[in-house]
């Protein structure tokens, strides 16, 4: 039995385990037609011309983890920031960890999806936003819809800016021979708040792994998130990350995206602009080797006038890596004054490395400035010549600059113990002695 | 040759010039100056003819001819010449190309033929050397990467082709160290004679050390509040604009 | 020296008819839709031999498994292919007498562009009595040309006369399955040229529109030819900037360049048919396959200027299969009203050291949509390739849209690719300063369209330069109001 055929079967079972009367349930069985309807996508789908699922999706992926696996802090304090003060949400096998977490209803809500659905104080907030900006002809978010259950659930009320950041954590304990997780996120940030979060994914197993999350956010007026990926899992997990954030005027949504691991990274990154005076900034760093494939999609939808977006990503690629970049600016008729940026630089460090890289911009509005620039290169030889001349040798000459290329990224990242982290996995990725750098 | 009555100017419906009488003659030189925001540009675009800018009251008369109604290119066609305070860059229109299809457009509003190639090569020539013009720079894209003299130098450059009856310089001097505006200023007295007139727009006296004004206006909250000689501008440049209000 | 395009006119004025080099086939048009035995008369009708039929077929039967391509950014309804004749007598009788009887506006056109009385005629399908007719010319010329053992021909007669050269190089570089239309055009191509420059040869005159207006009842199906032998040189100049009304609402050509060794091919194209009236009603669809292939140290230079058809389908592209060899694609493309073009290039680099350039500038005006496809793709073997690619897009007004899907693919990490891409429109501001120094409207949009589109029409032959500049003026008259 195929993937597809095993989640569309599981349905039922999965029924007995949920209040199918509640009125997200119709939403389930809606997106499970919907998925029955369209399958995984295929390399024949343009938007999936670059990457295949089908390495993938041919495991026998256990759907619904049966035990609960208890971690223990030490065994995993590696992967939560160091000297942070942090909100925590944490998952295991796609259960929720109390032990491992810290959440909060003081005057905000950091808390569950799985609460959220079922207890009637968020019901007015899960109605108005719960499933409302997805693309309905995603069937990989389809199938998160079905089996929506269990994610993250943040609501940060007016005017409220949080003390410290918000970690959530999704780990796999191997728990299973192997594991599909389908996290189901929801980030309602009202009116004037200001939020900052960061989302690892991380298996602790060599059993195979396949994350397909769906993450929506809703950045209210003059509101400002900031928002962490970190994917630097092992080499046997796939992640797909589908996330949609809808602003309103006003406000501000930045993703950092950090890819360095997985055997299969998928992020579609969806912006829809809904108000005035947005800005929408996506940054990316892609470092990987091997068999690994890291794909970037990402589509601003820039429906009003006298916004902004900024697109920047950088990859390094070496081994038999793939790297794809597809970069979609919709510039609607009436969104005049828009100013839209996009670049994607990348390096092959080898010539079993590919990378593809489609920008894409489709504008029908004329008074607006929109740019993409898209290099594929090396490194500057006139710099390489300069270091070795000072005595740096080739080789270290080399990933001091490769370094430099990614590093202009991180200067976006405003949580020191981050930056210093991401620094340092870049710094071991491409064998750089940071020395006091860090 | 210029007179305005009476002018009333609004943009989007905020009124900007609120009764500006203005008498020009033939051979004479105005400077026009004001504090920031007294409505110096707005006065020079709507001369030039800026749609952007509604006449709500009061008449320009040009050579004895109502021109409020009129286009900008016509007005330029009657020898009406604005050099901008900020001047366009349009990539891939080379100077010397886009003054050929100036000139010739305005000979051929004039029922005149156009100027043989020859003859405006050498004119080119001769008004470049007037402003210090390296040729290089006639082969440039029209004031893109150009600085801020440069472009300047161009506009005056652009004059001194295009010969016109009335030019109103708006703010040439800003971005002008002192050796261009040396330069710009003695193009522009060289340009100068009995039968043309020229309206110095300008926050500054400076320029005014070079190009000699036959009068000073002061221009504040859309109106001329003091009119006098060169001496006028001294006084201004010792007490400030505080002194007139 | 080389022979200029004076000296060719000149030489029309003084050489009368002789023959040409178009076989006269009197037939009437074969009755509509297609099967194998329309395939096979076509063939027949042409004396072809049997190879060639046995080509045509072996396409035909690969179309009839193919789809109709929907990818591209176009939207049309698509033509039924049983309802098209797909063979017509070469030599149409005149439809009008005099140039009284042609549309006054289609007149008036040409006087803008400059063409003479007689071409008028020609192109308006007016019959013609004296002097200007190409055969004769092209007759001439292939004296000249025969002399450096140039043949330069119809594809119909090289076929006949040099089957070595055209078995061993036709759907070498478009195979007849490559596309549904490439597909079509090998089972029905009615006509097109030949051209064979052999070793060490610069052909020494561009060969150019004169000797195609001959060619516009064979428009259809189109299927050109162009084989560059080692270490030479042509320079081919393909359409006319003349507007062509034609009856046949589908064209789908098919272009295949080789350049061997050290050889150089320049391949320029005005491609100005009927593009539909104001409100989109008529127009042709123009769906063109073009591909060359280049060998070690050799170059193809695609230059194209785009301003009609209802529905531009077309990627000029080149394999850079040799070592150092390089291809560039210059375009304009410009859509008003309700016009659509899905244009661009693909640059496949294969062998060490290529290098391509791509320069695409897309102007959009009325309700038209414009799109830029591109692709670069580098072998994993292909060391030091570069690219440098620049789409730019021009606006006016806001009923209008502009496309870019650049894809790039790089397997090899010596590479360099470079992407730019930009949209504009024309300023308030720019069209302001014009009026100010006397410059109307719309000389101010025809002078900022000119700058914008400089780097590309700079490549073009001199005079064909100089009529596209004029084309794109009236391309996009009344784009402003």
């Amino acid at each position: 039995m195929s993937l597809a055929e095993k989640l569309v079967s599981s349905f039922l079972a999965f029924e007995l385990d949920i209040d199918i009367q509640s009125p997200v349930h119709s939403k389930r069985t809606k997106a499970l037609k919907g998925f029955e309807k369209l399958g995984f996508p295929t390399k024949k789908d343009e938007a999936w011309k670059y990457t295949s699922l089908k390495s993938v999706i041919k495991e026998d992926f256990t759907i619904f983890s049966k035990k609960k696996n208890v971690l223990d802090f030490k065994n995993v304090k590696n992967y939560f920031l160091d000297n942070t003060e942090t909100y925590k949400i944490v998952f295991v096998d796609g259960f929720f960890d109390p032990f491992l977490s810290q959440t909060s209803h003081d005057g905000i809500d950091i808390c569950i999806l799985s609460a959220a659905l079922t207890k009637p104080i968020y019901s007015k907030i899960i109605s108005k936003y719960f499933d409302t900006s997805i693309n309905t002809n995603d069937s990989l978010s389809l199938v998160n819809t079905a089996f929506a259950k269990e994610g993250v659930y943040v609501h940060i009320p007016k005017n409220k800016i949080l003390d410290k950041p918000i970690e959530v954590l999704h780990f796999a304990s191997g728990n299973e021979a192997a594991l599909m997780l389908q996290p189901r996120n929801l980030i309602v940030i009202e009116e004037n708040a200001q939020v900052e979060i960061i989302e690892t994914h991380q298996s602790l197993t060599k059993n195979p792994i396949f994350t397909n999350s769906v993450t929506e956010i809703f950045v209210g007026q003059n509101a400002h998130l900031d928002y962490y990926k970190i994917q630097n899992d092992r080499l046997m997990s796939s992640l797909i990350d589908n996330t949609y954030i809808s602003q309103e005027k006003n406000s501000t949504a930045k993703v950092h995206t950090f890819s360095f691991g997985g055997k299969l990274t998928r992020n579609n990154l969806n912006y829809f602009q809904k108000g005035s005076y947005i800005n929408s900034t996506m940054k990316g760093i892609t470092i990987i080797d091997e068999n690994q494939l890291v794909d970037h999609h990402t589509l601003v939808d820039h429906a009003k006038p006298n916004c902004e977006s900024h697109q920047d990503y950088k990859g390094i690629y070496s081994g038999k890596s793939t790297g794809v970049f597809n970069g979609k600016i919709v510039v609607d008729k009436i969104a005049q004054k828009t100013n839209a940026f996009q670049q994607n630089n990348n390096i092959l460090l080898n010539d079993k490395s590919t990378i593809n890289s489609k920008p894409q911009l489709e504008i029908f509005a004329d008074d607006v400035k929109c740019s993409h620039g898209c290099t594929i290169g090396q490194l500057d030889q006139d710099a390489l010549f300069y270091l070795r001349a000072r005595g740096i040798p080739k080789k270290e000459a080399k990933a001091l600059l490769t370094f430099a290329f990614a590093n202009n990224v991180l200067e976006s990242v405003n949580i020191p113990s981050l930056k210093s982290r991401i620094k340092k996995i870049i710094a071991d990725k491409l064998g750089v002695d940071l020395g006091f750098d860090l | 040759m210029l007179s305005i009555d009476n002018l009333h100017v609004s943009v989007e419906g905020k009124p900007i010039l609120n009764g500006i009488n203005l008498d020009v003659r033939a051979g004479e030189v105005h400077a026009i100056m004001g504090p920031n925001g007294s409505g110096k540009s707005t006065l020079s675009s709507v001369i030039a003819g800026n749609e952007d800018y509604e006449v709500t009251k009061g008449d320009i008369i040009y050579k004895n001819e109502n021109i409020t109604e009129l286009a900008a290119e016509e007005r330029a066609h009657k020898g009406i010449f604005l050099s901008f305070q900020y001047p366009v860059e349009i990539p891939g229109i080379t100077v010397t190309n886009f003054i050929k299809t100036a000139i010739n457009s305005n000979l051929k509003a004039r029922n005149e033929n156009e100027m043989p190639a020859n003859i405006m090569l050498k004119k080119i020539r001769e008004k470049a050397e007037l402003l210090d013009i390296d040729s290089k720079f006639l082969s440039r894209s029209l004031n893109e990467g150009f600085s801020g003299g440069e472009k300047k130098r161009n506009e005056i450059f652009q004059m001194a082709m295009l010969e016109p009856s009335l030019s109103i310089l708006d703010e040439t001097d800003s971005g002008l160290d002192i050796d261009a505006l040396k330069i710009v200023a003695n193009g522009v007295n060289k340009l100068k004679n009995k039968n043309n007139a020229v309206i110095l727009i300008t926050h500054y006296q400076r320029l005014l050390d070079y190009i000699i004004p036959d009068y000073v206006h002061v221009l504040h909250e859309g109106k001329i509040v003091k009119s006098g000689d060169k001496n006028l501008a001294h006084q201004l440049e010792e007490k400030g604009y505080d002194w007139i209000k | 020296m080389a022979y200029t395009e004076e000296e060719l006119k000149k030489e029309l004025e003084t050489k009368e008819y002789e023959y040409g080099f178009v076989t006269e086939i009197d037939s009437d048009t074969f009755p509509v839709g297609l099967d194998e035995e329309i395939v096979i008369s076509i063939s027949k009708r042409k004396s072809e031999p049997k190879w060639m039929t046995d080509w045509r077929l072996k396409a035909f039967k690969a179309w009839k498994e193919m789809e109709e391509p929907d990818w591209a950014n176009v939207k049309y309804e698509k033509p039924d292919f049983q309802k098209i004749s797909y063979y017509s007598a070469p030599k149409g009788k005149a439809k009008y007498d005099s140039l009284d009887e042609v549309d006054p506006e289609l007149l008036k056109t040409f006087d803008k562009l400059g063409i003479s009385i007689n071409e008028q005629k020609k192109l308006a399908g007016v019959a013609v009595d004296i002097v200007m007719d190409s055969v004769s010319v092209a007759t001439t010329f292939k004296d000249t040309l025969s002399k450096k053992g140039i043949i330069f021909c119809s594809i119909s007669e090289a076929i006949k006369e040099h089957p070595e050269l055209v078995k061993k190089y036709i759907g070498t570089v478009i195979p007849q399955k490559d596309n549904y239309y490439s597909a079509l055009n090998s089972a029905v191509f009615s006509d097109g040229s030949f051209c064979y420059i052999p070793k060490g040869v610069r052909c020494p005159m561009e060969l150019s529109t004169y000797f195609r207006i001959n060619q516009a009842g064979t428009g259809q199906f189109e299927r050109t030819l162009v084989i560059a032998d080692k270490d030479s040189y042509v320079s081919y100049l393909e359409g006319c900037t003349a507007p062509s009304r034609d009856e046949n609402q589908l064209h789908a050509a098919v272009v295949e360049l080789i350049a061997l060794d050290g050889a150089e091919i320049k391949y320029s194209t005005v491609q100005n048919w009927f593009p539909g009236n104001k409100n989109g009603k008529g127009g042709v669809y123009n769906f063109v396959t073009k591909r060359g292939i280049c060998h070690t140290n050799s170059k193809i230079s695609w230059t194209q200027v785009e301003t009609g058809s209802a529905v531009t389908w077309k990627y000029p592209s080149c394999i850079l299969k040799g070592d150092n060899s390089i291809g560039e694609f210059y375009s304009i493309a410009v859509t008003n009203n309700y016009q659509q073009a899905d244009t661009g290039t693909k640059m496949i680099h294969i062998g060490k050291n290529t290098k391509s350039t791509i320069i695409s500038k897309g102007i959009s005006a009325g309700k038209s949509q414009n799109s830029y496809r591109g692709l670069v793709q580098v072998n994993s073997r292909a060391e030091n390739a570069r690219n440098f690619s620049q789409c730019d897009s021009l606006l006016m007004g806001n009923k209008c849209g502009a496309h870019t899907f650049p894809y790039i693919e790089a397997k090899n990490k010596s590479a360099m690719i470079e992407h730019e891409a930009s949209t504009s429109k024309i300023g308030e501001d720019q069209i302001f300063y014009c009026n100010q120094r006397g410059i109307d409207t719309e000389k101010a949009i025809a002078l900022i369209v000119n700058g914008f589109s400089k780097e590309v029409l700079n490549k073009l032959p001199m005079e064909f330069a100089v009529e596209a500049q004029k084309l794109l003026e009236i391309s996009l008259e009344g784009s402003v109001g």
